[in-house]
């Protein structure tokens, strides 16, 4: 009773923000006190359908932005923490892997612009995943560090022993024992790029128009409609994502 | 068979095995007691191909073995823990290493439910390996090792985490499946008793240094393996009883 209880309220906080950005999206001069809007209009979600939309553009951003991220943070960090844990020095390069969090990512992207404009990536999207990976990468790797045990190498060894290449051991034994907290760290390595607004606002010189940085820029201009719709568009790729990866993130204990 | 010779291995300024050497005809198991630490998972893992020798030669039936990777020697390392891939079935499991040299479909299913019968698994095929007991695990273990036709078993203490009676029950089915596939084997233990069980050619391991007997009583002898004294100490125990 407790516990549905519990999830009740928990639903109802998860969906709060939902329900409020949606009335957002479609009230028309909505003000303090009114605790509704006097009016709706499909103005700001008609945006979306045109042919030239900077929000649906944004979203295609963001989406290819974090997913590029997500996924060479993962398939880095798990070559990265394989490296950190057979070193001979593991325990120093595990504490380097939390320097990128000593700083804010606004400082870290204004030391790290110098050497991406030198690269002349500056205002582009590689400089913005160049410079998302400087914090991705060391968080996946501090994520993916606990895979590599003593037991991960001996599953390795016995798959060789068995017959296995190095590389069929680790596709057909190490990576579907990793599978499970891969996944993990591919969800968490897109979150991270997909809210990300500091770093991808300073990288790009606001040249690269991902959705959080359409949200400020659209909160700057008061305008609360296609804020709302864009903030919309922010929060439901990950509620999705969040939905398909429920049973890892809510397995039951074996 | 198996020919090893003046095998040396360092980690850094420790030396972990000095100058062994041993004869292991095919068909015998040499049972390797000694305290931990004392180089024997070393040993293993070096006629594994899993670490290599300092100095020293490693032949099986003639052929030179250090210039073959782990997967070419036909040599299967059993840990103490079964270590089943737990996103494989039982039956799969087995299947494993068959499935890596790409055998056919209904060869595999012939040989792994063979295997299974004889292991006294067949019911648990399709379970997974956190559904099993123990002993069911390390019989699987067994079962994937076995369905490869191994050359040559190396066992590290492969029952060490069972309790007494599955252990007792696991050491019966390894002489069992020891005389139905004719194996060769080199079976590590701290216990004297298993040793003895399990084993027809005898060793002992101590800081590095191997030392081979001629026969079990000479095994039995020597003060190392404790055995006399425990033997000693069970006769006590009988005559406070009587």
């Amino acid at each position: 009773m407790h516990s549905r209880l519990l999830i009740g309220l928990l639903m109802l906080l998860f969906g709060l923000p939902f329900g409020l950005l949606g009335l957002l999206a479609l009230a028309q001069g909505w003000h303090f006190p009114q605790a509704l809007p006097p009016a709706y209009s499909l103005a700001a979600l008609r945006t979306l359908g045109a042919a030239d939309s900077e929000l649906l553009a944004g979203l295609g951003r963001s989406l290819l932005l974090a997913g590029t991220v997500a996924l060479l943070a993962t398939a880095g960090g798990f070559g990265v923490a394989r490296a950190v844990a057979r070193s001979r020095w593991s325990r120093q390069w595990e504490a380097a892997s939390y320097l990128p969090y000593a700083l804010p990512p606004v400082l870290l992207a204004t030391l790290v612009q110098p050497f991406i404009i030198r690269l002349q990536l500056s205002g582009s999207g590689g400089g913005v995943v160049l410079g998302l990976l400087l914090v991705a990468l060391p968080f996946a790797t501090l994520l993916l560090r606990s895979f590599w045990s003593v037991q991960a190498r001996e599953y390795e060894q016995l798959a060789r022993t068995l017959g296995c290449s190095a590389r069929q051991a680790f596709g057909r034994v190490l990576l579907p024992l990793a599978w499970p907290l891969l996944r993990t760290t591919l969800f968490q390595t897109f979150l991270l790029a997909w809210f990300d607004f500091g770093l991808t606002n300073v990288l790009s010189v606001g040249k690269v128009r991902t959705l959080t940085v359409q949200v400020f820029s659209y909160v700057g201009e008061a305008n609360t409609a296609l804020a709302a719709v864009a903030s919309l568009l922010l929060v439901l790729p990950p509620a999705l994502l969040l939905g398909l990866n429920r049973t890892a993130l809510w397995r039951r204990p074996g | 068979m198996l020919e090893v010779s003046a095998l040396a291995k360092s980690f850094g300024s420790q030396s972990v095995l000095r100058d062994v050497s041993l004869t292991l005809p095919a068909g015998e198991v040499l049972a390797v007691l000694g305290r931990s630490g004392g180089g024997k998972t070393t040993l293993l893992k070096i006629i594994a191909g899993l670490e290599a020798p300092d100095a020293g030669t490693l032949h099986l039936a003639g052929h030179d073995l250090r210039p073959l990777p782990p997967n070419q020697r036909q040599l299967v390392y059993l840990y103490q823990e079964p270590l089943l891939f737990p996103h494989l079935t039982v039956f799969e499991n087995i299947a494993f290493g068959l499935r890596i040299r790409k055998v056919a479909n209904g060869k595999i299913t012939q040989q792994v439910n063979q295997l299974l019968d004889e292991l006294d698994l067949r019911e648990h095929a399709q379970k997974a390996p956190h559904q099993l007991s123990g002993g069911q695990r390390q019989r699987v273990s067994f079962g994937r090792a076995l369905i490869i036709r191994p050359r040559l078993l190396l066992l590290d203490e492969p029952f060490g985490n069972l309790d007494a009676q599955t252990r007792a029950d696991m050491q019966q089915l390894f002489l069992r499946v020891r005389q139905q596939h004719q194996m060769t084997a080199i079976f590590v233990t701290h216990d004297s008793r298993e040793a003895l069980t399990v084993g027809s050619r005898f060793a002992y391991l101590e800081q590095g240094q191997l030392t081979t007997f001629a026969s079990k009583a000479d095994f039995v002898r020597d003060a190392r393996t404790n055995i006399q004294q425990e033997v000693r100490f069970w006769e006590s125990i009988s005559r406070t009883e009587n």
